[in-house]
């Protein structure tokens, strides 16, 4: 019991870290109908970010998002006007290949400006835990849990109840009658994708004390995040809250009880079972 | 025409003293540059860095063709295949993982291009009677045997838990350990394959806490090694001491995390205070040049090149040569002596003595086998601070 309680939390807690990157690919998603396959990257930006604010200017890594998310922001404003509202009315292969064009600029500037080595970014409390219960609950984990859920909620909030928000909402649900309606839809675009890259960069802030950092760590997220945003139904935010969350819980409990090897079996069999019941993933509207 | 006859015949006295004082011999070198095992592919680089001055010094001029596999199997063989037949490379260095060099075994093979491999440990690549592939380092067994062998002569396990990373390499080891602990009377608890680069490890490492094992057996890449070992910590995991075979345990980064890293045992092929023949001087040099203390894989990739170049040199552009010439030699550098040999199934494997380091408040020590020791070994595991 302890075990199965001990593996339900720690996957609730890592869940939240994939459901935030998976918001920031539905989200773009929703709006621009792009898959964003440099999203993996934007959180290695992140992790670098933080890696570096911590080095040099002795920021914690958690007080770090405050810095991370405006600066993430601008990149991803900046790339959507140079390089994604170029491509929109286009061919999705296009769209594809220039995501992860961009995805792979990012790894390998990185990689050349700071070689591959893994940095690990040592806090004080980077492996310390308290107790309940008997059920070890990391204290980092913790944190970036509660600061997950701040996050999400004030998006929802500004989703919902600011102008801004609602022309947002607007522009997923149907770009051309959006524009028809007064929308500057190239700049609700550009928000878009800056809150995709700045959410993806705070994720990329909140596992970095817990996890390591390497050019190439994006692909990993990139896939996750696909898989999160499919799951919970493309483009829809509280499904992909919700898949992000049992995605870790599936990984974690099927980690324990088929073997470490044999999570992402699980994690995938769980994938394909809820698109054969619902293909339009757990809250995606059928006819979009 | 006169002119073009002139300037052929100029060439040729020009190039000729430079050809009689610089023997040159195009040896390939395919590693992991870029990738998740990156970090570990740049030892193995800088190692061939200094084996390039050092051969340059003897006279012997190498033309050396990299290739990156990104650490991948397939683009390892597509490496293997453009070296041996566009550039025609007298022999070939590497990979450095095993899933890598595992692929391209058989290559070497069909292509009738000599294969050293200085690192990659997966016993099965030099069991499979291929007469083109050599190997300097020891095998996943040894690495296994060696940890147990010291665990056994310090105290009295009776249960071993293995995680390992579900590839090559960690397959292997695991296999290698839960074979030598049969024998030895350890009884294995837990075994636990892993996917390499998940955050989360525990839940698995819970599981292993609850079995209560007297030995953690680990085979694991750099960043893994680390992250095992810090949510060991967080969950408390306690046996009477974690065993490392190699990769992430071996390096300096990992040393480097005292919090986690102290105590840990590490088996490897190489430390820079051992005994042998300019391992030493080795060290040194690697440190002044590169900043930072070489790991075992850039002195296996060093003695790999100079054995592959020096021997390549003498035998001219001749393949077969090269390889009848690997085959009967004998060598005493910075990795002891070398000599390939077939035995107990192998093919061309060189007998390497294995060595077991613990980490003692942020470096490595030598503390197995007797004969190399520079620091007493902390055992049992001195628990967590």
């Amino acid at each position: 019991m302890t075990i199965f309680m001990q593996s339900l939390i720690s996957g609730i807690l890592i869940g939240g870290v994939y459901a935030l990157i998976g918001i920031g690919m539905t989200i773009i998603f929703g709006v621009m109908r792009v898959i964003n396959f440099a999203h993996g990257d934007l959180l290695m930006l992140g992790m670098y970010g933080t890696f570096y604010l911590f080095t040099l200017f002795n920021i914690d890594p958690f007080i770090s998002i405050v810095v991370i998310i405006p600066l993430m922001f601008l990149y991803g404003g900046f790339l959507q006007k140079m390089f994604i509202n170029r491509i929109l009315g286009t061919l999705p292969q296009n769209q594809i290949l220039l995501t992860i064009g961009l995805g792979l600029v990012m790894s390998n500037s990185v990689m050349l400006a700071f070689t591959s080595d893994y940095k690990i970014l040592s806090t004080s409390y980077s492996s310390s835990s308290f107790d309940i219960l008997g059920i070890s609950i990391s204290t980092p984990l913790l944190i970036s849990f509660a600061i997950t859920a701040v996050i999400t909620v004030a998006l929802y909030w500004f989703l919902l109840k600011t102008d801004t928000g609602q022309a947002i909402r607007a522009t997923a649900q149907d770009r051309e009658a959006a524009q028809l309606m007064g929308i500057n839809v190239k700049r609700m675009s550009i928000i878009a994708f800056g809150l995709g890259a700045s959410l993806a960069g705070a994720a990329g802030a909140l596992i970095s004390p817990t996890y390591y950092i390497f050019p190439q760590v994006g692909s990993t997220f990139t896939l996750k995040a696909f898989v999160i945003t499919v799951l919970g139904g493309m483009g829809s935010i509280v499904g992909a809250t919700l898949s992000g969350i049992l995605i870790g819980v599936a990984e974690s409990i099927g980690g324990v009880y088929f073997g470490a090897g044999w999570k992402e079996v699980v994690v995938f069999v769980l994938f394909l079972l809820v698109l054969l019941l619902k293909p339009s993933g757990l809250m995606g509207k059928s006819n979009v | 025409m006169f002119g073009k006859i002139q300037a052929t015949a100029l060439a040729l006295i020009l190039a000729l003293p430079v050809a009689a004082h610089a023997a040159k011999v195009k040896i390939g070198f395919v590693n992991s540059i870029t990738g998740p095992e990156a970090p570990i592919g740049e030892n193995l680089t800088n190692g061939v860095t200094l084996a390039l001055e050092d051969l340059k010094k003897k006279g012997i001029d190498v033309e050396l063709v990299r290739e990156d596999d990104t650490g991948k199997p397939e683009k390892s063989m597509a490496a293997f295949e453009k070296m041996a037949t566009r550039d025609k490379v007298a022999g070939i260095v590497g990979p450095y993982s095993s899933k890598c060099a595992n692929a391209i075994a058989k290559l070497a093979e069909k292509y009738k291009t000599p294969l050293l491999i200085p690192v990659a440990s997966k016993e099965e690549i030099t069991r499979q009677n291929l007469k083109w592939t050599f190997r300097l380092s020891a095998t996943t067994y040894d690495y296994a045997t060696i940890l147990l062998d010291m665990a056994t002569s310090l105290g009295r396990p009776k249960t071993i838990a293995i995680i390992n990373e579900n590839t090559d390499f960690g397959t292997s080891g695991a296999k290698s350990a839960k074979d030598y602990a049969g024998k030895k009377g350890i009884r294995v608890v837990a075994e636990e394959a892993y996917a390499p680069g998940s955050p989360d490890y525990r839940s698995t490492l819970t599981k292993i806490k609850s079995k209560n094992p007297d030995l953690v057996f680990m085979v694991s890449y750099v960043a893994d090694a680390i992250l095992l070992m810090r949510q060991s910590r967080e969950i408390g995991l306690t046996p009477q001491a974690f065993l490392g075979a190699g990769a992430g345990f071996a390096t300096v980064a990992f040393a480097k995390e005292r919090a986690i890293s102290n105590g840990v045992f590490s088996s490897t092929q190489w430390t820079g205070d051992v005994n042998w023949p300019g391992a030493k001087d080795f060290n040194k040099r690697y440190i002044a040049k590169f900043g930072k203390e070489p790991t075992y894989h850039a002195a296996t990739a060093y003695e790999s090149m100079m054995i592959m170049a020096e021997t390549a040199a003498k035998a001219g552009d001749n393949r077969e040569k090269l390889r009848l010439a690997l085959k009967s030699g004998s060598w005493n550098g910075i990795m002891g002596e070398v000599k390939f040999a077939d035995y107990e199934g192998y093919t061309n494997q060189n007998k390497h003595q294995m060595l077991v380091e613990q980490i003692q408040n942020g470096a490595h020590q030598t503390v197995y086998p007797p004969k190399y020791v520079s620091k007493k070994p902390v055992y049992p595991f001195p628990g967590w601070k």
